[in-house]
């Protein structure tokens, strides 16, 4: 399925996803807050590979955004999961979250379903560190 | 075969010790045979299949979903099962396995009425990620179209397939012919 590191969209979507920000102390897990282990809600394991572990205000969802650590607990993204069916209602979302890192790159990937979001959508996945270091969340 | 269909499952492979022992003796040494249905995923969790996608097999014959990647269910077509149309045999009994989270779990089904069993993966219904198994005849609603049941009474709060999957659908006559149908 395609797959697109568009590290060239970063100001665009820098523009959706510009404010509030994530309070400080949420750049290592857990975040706390209204924050929860997405494991905690939904029966998916704790360490997605390829994502992390994930974290999700309940009140956001669908869209996030989702906190990703990785297994020394550092974030490494904030992921937005977006339905098609939304994206076909040209439905917006605006004011999402983001946090105060430096942003690397930007994926947009196509994810068919899972237990929380179990339906098609789409993961923009604002990555804080490189695409080496986010290849190694293998597992 | 016409009584309901006995379900038997097994979550994780750990339990399946435990499952084993429960069984009378004389299925210790009969050894039913089991047809294994793989639950997959790419690395990205784009795409998600069956496979085999289409599976012909002889009544009382134990079929067994496992997981190789992400997260699945096996559930029956059947309205207990979220108001889903039926296309499992009448008087066979729906399954639905739960989430099967970790790579190697498992959930087995004795399938003994014969007829077409058409079943589906909770979260990635609406992707397509469906499946269809022929227990010896191509008898009952499994057969049937997809809408074959739209002004029938006690009907009306049953879902429609998704698009997706209907086109994913191995065709009745293909698994008759080919007994194991894979994805393409």
């Amino acid at each position: 399925m395609k797959r697109l590191t568009l590290t060239a969209l970063m100001v665009g979507f820098g523009l959706l996803v510009a404010s509030p920000d994530i309070a400080a102390g949420q750049s290592k897990a857990p975040p706390g807050g209204a924050y929860k282990a997405v494991s905690s809600l939904v029966p998916l394991p704790d360490f997605l590979p390829g994502l992390g572990t994930l974290y999700v205000d309940p009140a956001t969802l669908p869209a996030g955004p989702f906190l990703a650590y990785d297994h020394q607990g550092k974030l490494v993204s904030s992921i937005y999961m977006v339905p098609l069916k939304d994206m076909n209602a040209h439905k917006a979302f605006s004011d999402l979250k983001v946090a105060h890192e430096r942003v690397d790159h930007v994926d947009i990937v196509y994810n068919a379903g899972h237990p929380g979001v179990a339906e098609p959508h789409y993961h923009f996945i604002v990555w804080y560190v490189s695409a080496q270091r986010a290849a190694q969340l293998v597992k | 075969m016409t009584g309901p269909s006995r379900r038997e499952f097994v979550k994780a492979g750990g339990f399946a010790i435990v499952g084993l022992a429960l069984l009378p003796n004389r299925r210790l040494f009969s050894a039913p045979a089991v047809e294994v249905i793989e639950m997959r995923s790419d690395a990205l969790g784009s795409k998600v299949w069956f496979d085999p996608i289409g599976l012909y097999v002889e009544p009382g014959t134990t079929v067994r979903w496992m997981v190789k990647e992400n997260v699945h269910t096996t559930t029956a077509y059947h309205p207990r099962n979220d108001h889903h149309p039926l296309r499992i045999p009448e008087g066979a009994v729906p399954w639905d396995s739960g989430y099967l989270v970790r790579p190697g779990a498992h959930f087995d089904v004795k399938l003994t009425v014969p007829g077409v069993y058409d079943y589906y993966c909770v979260p990635h219904e609406a992707a397509g990620m469906v499946g269809r198994i022929v227990v010896g005849k191509p008898l009952g609603p499994g057969a049937e179209p997809f809408d074959y049941w739209l002004g029938k009474p006690g009907t009306s709060d049953w879902h429609h397939v998704p698009g997706a999957a209907r086109s994913a659908f191995p065709s009745v006559r293909r698994i008759m012919a080919e007994h194991r149908v894979h994805p393409t």
